[in-house]
């Protein structure tokens, strides 16, 4: 007998399946974790909203106009802007952003650091359909999430007669992902540059956190204004006060691919230690 | 015939730490190639950078005749990898492992993937986790070894088996060897090479020191001997042997070095009657000394 008759490898599309399959398989707690934590805090958001709606209106009433602005509460009148200023406006988009960096980094040089990668790219594999395979898979995940929290807000909402506005809920949910999908790219982008898992989740949310505090800031004082342009945040807003921006999401989500690729390529080329 | 694996000038640094430097060699199809090296040596730098890890800092690879970077995952199809330090996703199991890794090489027939299981005595069905180290071991090799590869790279194969294994491995390289499979394995255990290779490349300090026919290595090599006799017994004869050094007799106990062959020792202590006996190969240290002439860093 022979040794076998030399195989040859996989398309490159049968290799992002395989791959893609192989890492939600790996994060298939994630949409329970992230979208039962969050989904159930704006459940709670929703649910308290028709007790507390009387009172949030006076004390809005009596903010300075510059506060009401930097946080996108010149109203506060239905249960979808309340979700909006205590779930959409900072925790969930964060939340997710760092979801994504770490979905996206974990695969790549998580696993770099851990050996994975020497037992993995044994098999023909092109890191760049590896890395593919990484944005590929937080995409969908960042969905799914989206999806549970969506729905276990809806319904919160509608068990209390909330009266939330579907579609102003809907989109300022769909809005998420966009910002979050564009931070997955930066991480891949740095994943192309950096060996550590802690360093790429640093840098990352680092920016992150920077970006939200230029917007709020630029919000604030006419001095950091037009700083503003830099801060993902400026493009994520808020698709619930002023409606769904389609023109802002493609950005973000292209600035997210075209990172994304940078990255691919940078992680292709470089040493894996 | 064209070499399975070529390399000329292979260099890798590490910014201020060498890897690897200026290696070429040509391993031909059929061989187990040894790679020899104390810890430290770029035994795995060397390995790392044949399959694209790695990238040359200069110097280049070959492989089935193919470029190491350019055609990196040409050259992946047809080689079976077992990494030094073996480690993957420690909740998957076994087969879970093979599984991914077989879609990833096109394959869907996992028979002798179980077969191997069977061969070397281990579940595919426990995560990785729970696996003991030598069972981990066992996984990476059937992971190199179930899709039947032209070419075998294995680093440091053995570490984490058990002597039954050990030799249970060897007797499947040489299985694999008899259907035309090229071994190249790297191993900083000068017995272990000795029993499997056909040809050793001896590195150290990120360099090629020598490379050698095993059959030559064993006539140039040296035995240390340990004996101990029922009685008291003269130096004289034992200095006489030919080729003899560090001969030393303290309470009884005689020691000394030959190198090339034992047969005159053997013969020589058949006149007396021993108590107890040892004969040992020497360390990779000493292996080195004879090609340096004991002139080392
Ligand atoms: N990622 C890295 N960064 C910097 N230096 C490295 C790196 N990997 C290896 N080295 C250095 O390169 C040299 C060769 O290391 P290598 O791992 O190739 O040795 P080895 O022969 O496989 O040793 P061992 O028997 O311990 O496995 C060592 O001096 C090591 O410190
Ligand atoms: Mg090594």
């Amino acid at each position: 007998m022979s040794s076998g008759a030399p195989v040859s490898p996989p398309g490159s599309a049968r290799s992002l399946y395989a791959i893609v399959r192989h890492l939600l398989r790996l994060q298939r707690w994630a949409p329970l974790t992230w979208g039962l934590s969050l989904g159930l805090s704006c459940a709670l958001v929703a649910a308290i909203w028709p007790s507390i709606s009387d009172s949030i209106s006076q004390a809005i009433a009596s903010y300075p106009d510059a506060i009401k602005e930097a946080f996108s509460i010149e109203q506060l009148s239905s249960a979808d802007q309340y979700l909006d200023v205590e779930m959409l406006s900072l925790i969930v988009p964060l939340a997710l952003a760092f979801f994504a960096i770490r979905s996206v980094a974990r695969p790549l040089v998580g696993a770099e650091e851990n050996s994975y990668l020497d037992a993995l790219l044994s098999v023909p594999l092109d890191r760049r359909v590896l890395a593919a395979g990484a944005m590929i898979s937080t995409a969908i995940l960042l969905a799914v999430i989206l999806a549970i929290i969506w729905l276990m807000t809806w319904a919160a909402g509608l068990a209390v007669g909330a009266g939330i506005g579907l579609e102003e809920w809907t989109l300022g949910v769909v809005n998420v992902w966009p910002i979050a999908f564009a931070f997955g790219g930066f991480a891949l982008l740095l994943c192309g540059m950096l060996h550590s898992l802690a360093a790429v989740t640093g840098v990352a949310s680092g920016t992150l956190i920077a970006m939200y505090l230029i917007d709020l800031l630029g919000k604030l004082s006419p001095d950091v204004e037009p700083l503003r342009v830099i801060s993902a945040y400026r493009y994520y807003g808020s698709a619930v006060q002023d409606g769904f921006d389609l023109s802002h999401a493609l950005g973000l989500t292209a600035a997210g691919v075209l990172l994304a690729v940078a990255g691919a390529v940078l992680f292709n080329r470089r040493d894996i230690r | 015939m064209a070499p399975v694996i070529r390399t000329e000038g292979l260099t890798k640094v590490y910014g201020e730490d060498r890897g690897i430097i200026d290696l070429s060699l040509e391993c031909g199809k059929g061989e187990i190639f040894g790679f020899l090296g104390p810890n430290g040596s770029g035994k795995t730098t060397t390995i790392r950078t044949l399959l694209d890890l790695l990238h040359p800092s200069s110097g280049r690879a070959e492989i089935f005749g193919l470029d190491s970077r350019s055609q990196s995952r040409a050259i992946r199809a047809r080689v079976g990898n077992l990494p030094g330090g073996f480690a993957y996703e420690k909740h998957l199991t076994g087969r879970e492992l093979i599984q991914l890794f077989a879609r990833l090489r096109g394959i869907s027939d996992l028979g002798r993937a179980e077969e191997l299981a069977q061969r070397f005595d281990v579940g595919l069905d426990q995560p990785l986790k729970q696996l003991s180290r030598g069972n981990v071991q066992k996984i990476a090799l059937i992971q190199a070894l179930f899709h039947s590869p032209e070419l075998l790279i294995l680093d440091e194969p053995t570490s984490g088996l058990d002597p039954l294994m050990q030799a249970e491995f060897i007797r499947l390289l040489e299985e694999e060897r008899g259907r035309g499979v090229t071994v190249f394995l790297s191993s900083h255990d000068l017995d272990e090479v000795e029993r499997i290779c056909d040809r050793v490349a001896i590195i150290r300090s990120a360099r090629l020191v020598a490379i050698e026919d095993v059959h030559d290595m064993h006539r140039r090599a040296m035995r240390h001997f340990v004996v101990r006799f029922d009685r008291p017994v003269e130096l004289e004869p034992f200095a006489a042997l030919p080729g003899v050094q560090q001969l030393e007799l303290v309470d009884g106990r005689l020691t000394f070095s030959v190198s090339g062959t034992a047969d005159a020792a053997v013969k020589l202590l058949a006149g007396y009657t021993l108590t107890d006996i040892e004969i040992t190969h020497p360390s990779l240290e000493e292996l080195f000394m004879t090609y340096y002439g004991g002139d080392h860093e």
